[in-house]
């Protein structure tokens, strides 16, 4: 194994040259950025409208037969009031006049009608956001504060809810030991064709044979499975940054909830559980996947392969209800400790509080065990059929060489 | 450690079968240590197989196969230098960066690894390509930096699975020089080719492989004597030359 920080540098420094590897780490964070640009000039936009709309100085005439609008809000917007429907809209068409609002006698069945000048697709919002404003402001002015503020769905709530005795918040319950999910998922959806691939390269660049008998083949695929999760990691960071530095920076203007993360709460034997269904989970994929790699004869075979594993993996996240309410069905048990689907049910029912002891170490140990006997297999796939370039391998085949 | 007299390869019995078709029935044979040994045989007579089944990248069906007394192992102390018959290396590395990633994976210190593939790269007349990846070298220079990869650690064994094919005659001729200098100091080497020509210029020893067998095996000499002074060229038409006819007619 002396080899081994040989291959994990080759394999890491390597990646870190390639293009392919910075276009993807960077994509993910760009449309991070554009999005949170996105957002933040829609708010802004949506202010500066605001504003503007505030200070709106235009030509209105209004026709309110039924007093809808408080006058004297009607007289604070300078609008004229007027009967005749047909002139006022005459004088918009004429240019005389910028807008014109008729209130219908009865709101409840009729629609409020605003004809205006035209002053470009966004900036025509204001008309209507103005006839709105004008209504909205009468009927404030009218009803009690309190009632206003639950007609608009503005009422705050506390809820304080307990579990044996003790204060818990299930939501911030799950976001520690839930984090163990986030990342499994990323890491798979973002590595998961790299780990797919990498064995098929020195089999299609026939350079197997010098590989094999420089180093042992259990050396190489070990230090390649080190470079993927370093890369992971460094993904990871790339990924991270920008969205810490846009939370802290722009939060406000995000409108981002602030985290208060000191009261997320931190229970030991959840997150260790959590983590250890992780890990086992990971190297079982990561040996699976190998495994396709050194089984196929290209690339581009292996990769048909990704799509049935993926559906394996995540497949359970359908089933999401029935793991947080039905913990105790047969089919949850099933995905529970089945080693392919076992790892979302495990972490998430795990994050949520309802997988027992028992099932914890149970599932545990069988990823465990799987993820021994996948990289053995993955190791054996790749010493022994490596050098069949062009044909797809069966487990059957491998082992019989045995004999 | 290995005695100076006994052979640093041995093959006893050896038998290979893939899906059931016998590619190697019986072979046996030696390699003394120092001496350059010929491996020669038609396509398909079993050559590639026995040396990677001796290397241990296939498993035998049968027989012994040992390297200094034991089944090779990577970590088993035999210094070796492979070009396989099948070539190729990280197509989307430089130069350099893959020379350096061998030379350490064969034990060499970075630095010494570098002053080894800069040596060689200058020897062969390609240091302006050390930068460049080996993908948009020709198929002849790649053979070349291959050739540098396989003997960067000075082996004690070289074994060199059809090393000339693809060779223009000057490259030939650099690669039989290279062959020659390790040779002379001190390592063994084995030659796998079809180049008779290249046998009667390198080769202590010889052996001819037919029908999963030796059919000769011995001397350059002995075996020209065995088959009444002909040139080896023509003891390889003369063992071959039917199962070519065959296998054209076939065709």
């Amino acid at each position: 194994m002396h080899n081994l920080g040989t291959v994990f540098r080759f394999e890491v420094i390597r990646t870190l040259k390639k293009k392919s590897f910075w276009i993807g780490a960077l994509s993910f964070p760009i449309i991070i950025g554009l999005m949170f640009a996105i957002i933040f000039l829609s708010n802004k936009s949506l202010d500066d409208a605001e504003e503007d709309m505030k200070d709106a100085q235009f030509s209105l005439a209004v026709t309110d037969t039924a007093g809808h609008v408080n006058p004297s809000i009607l007289k604070s917007v300078k609008a004229q009031t007027t009967d005749d429907k047909e002139q006022a809209i005459s004088d918009v068409k004429s240019g005389k006049l910028d807008a014109y609002y008729y209130y219908p006698q009865d709101l409840t069945k009729d629609r409020v009608e605003v004809y205006a000048k035209d002053v470009g697709l966004f900036d025509n919002s204001k008309y209507e956001s103005v006839a709105k404003s004008l209504l909205q402001a009468t009927a404030s002015a009218e009803v009690d504060p309190q009632a206003t503020q639950v007609l608009q769905d503005r009422v705050g709530f506390t809820a304080v809810t307990y579990k044996n005795g003790q204060q818990f918040d299930g939501f911030k319950e799950l976001i520690l030991p839930g984090l163990f999910l986030v990342l499994f998922y990323l890491l798979i959806a973002m590595f998961g064709n790299q780990m797919l691939t990498s064995t098929t390269e020195e089999k299609e660049n026939r350079v197997i044979e010098m590989i094999l008998t420089t180093i042992q083949a259990r050396t190489l695929i070990i230090g390649k499975i080190l470079a993927l999760i370093v890369l992971a990691l460094i993904q990871m960071v790339i990924i991270l940054i920008p969205i810490i530095l846009a939370y802290l920076l722009f939060r406000t203007q995000l409108d981002l909830p602030n985290l208060d993360l000191t009261s997320i709460p931190i229970d030991p034997t959840r997150i260790i559980i959590s983590a250890l269904i992780f890990i086992f989970s990971f190297l079982l994929f990561t040996g699976l996947l190998v495994a396709i790699g050194a089984a196929a004869p290209t690339a581009k075979e292996a990769g048909s392969f990704f799509t049935v594993v993926i559906v394996f993996i995540f497949g359970p996240l359908y089933a999401f209800p029935l793991f947080i309410s039905m913990p105790d069905a047969l089919l949850v048990k099933v995905l529970s400790l089945f080693p392919l689907t076992a790892p979302v049910p495990l972490m998430l029912r795990n994050a949520v509080g309802n997988l027992t002891t028992i099932e914890a170490i149970l599932g545990i140990l069988i990823l465990a065990v799987c993820a021994v006997i996948a990289l053995a297999v993955a190791i054996r796939l790749f010493r022994y059929g490596a050098l069949e370039y062009s044909k797809r391998l069966s487990l059957g085949a491998i082992f019989k060489r045995e004999a | 450690m290995a005695q100076a007299d006994t052979p640093i390869i041995s093959i006893e019995h050896f038998k290979m079968t893939f899906g059931g078709k016998t590619v190697i029935s019986d072979l046996s044979f030696e390699v003394k240590r120092g001496e350059v040994f010929g491996f020669l045989g038609s396509n398909g007579s079993g050559k590639t197989t026995t040396i990677r089944a001796l290397l241990g990248i296939y498993q035998p069906s049968g027989g012994k196969l040992h390297i200094n007394g034991k089944p090779f192992a990577v970590d088993g102390g035999t210094k070796l230098g492979y070009l396989p018959e099948e070539r190729g290396l990280y197509k989307k590395e430089s130069v350099l960066d893959v020379m350096l990633y061998f030379g350490q994976l064969k034990g060499l210190s970075k630095d010494e690894a570098r002053k080894r593939s800069l040596a060689y790269l200058e020897r062969v007349k390609l240091t302006d390509k050390a930068n460049t990846q080996l993908e948009k070298l020709s198929g002849g220079q790649q053979q070349k930096i291959q050739l540098g990869i396989t003997v960067m650690n000075d082996p004690d064994l070289l074994i060199l699975d059809e090393p000339t094919k693809g060779f223009d005659p000057v490259n030939r001729r650099l690669l039989m020089d290279i062959i020659e200098e390790h040779q002379k100091a001190g390592a063994t080497v084995i030659f796998v080719t079809h180049q008779m020509e290249e046998v009667e210029r390198l080769c202590d020893r010889i052996i001819l492989l037919k029908d999963g067998t030796a059919h000769a095996y011995g001397s350059v000499a002995d075996v020209k004597k065995k088959f009444g002074g002909l040139s080896l060229d023509d003891i390889f038409i003369k063992v071959y030359g039917d199962e070519n006819a065959a296998a054209e007619e076939s065709n």
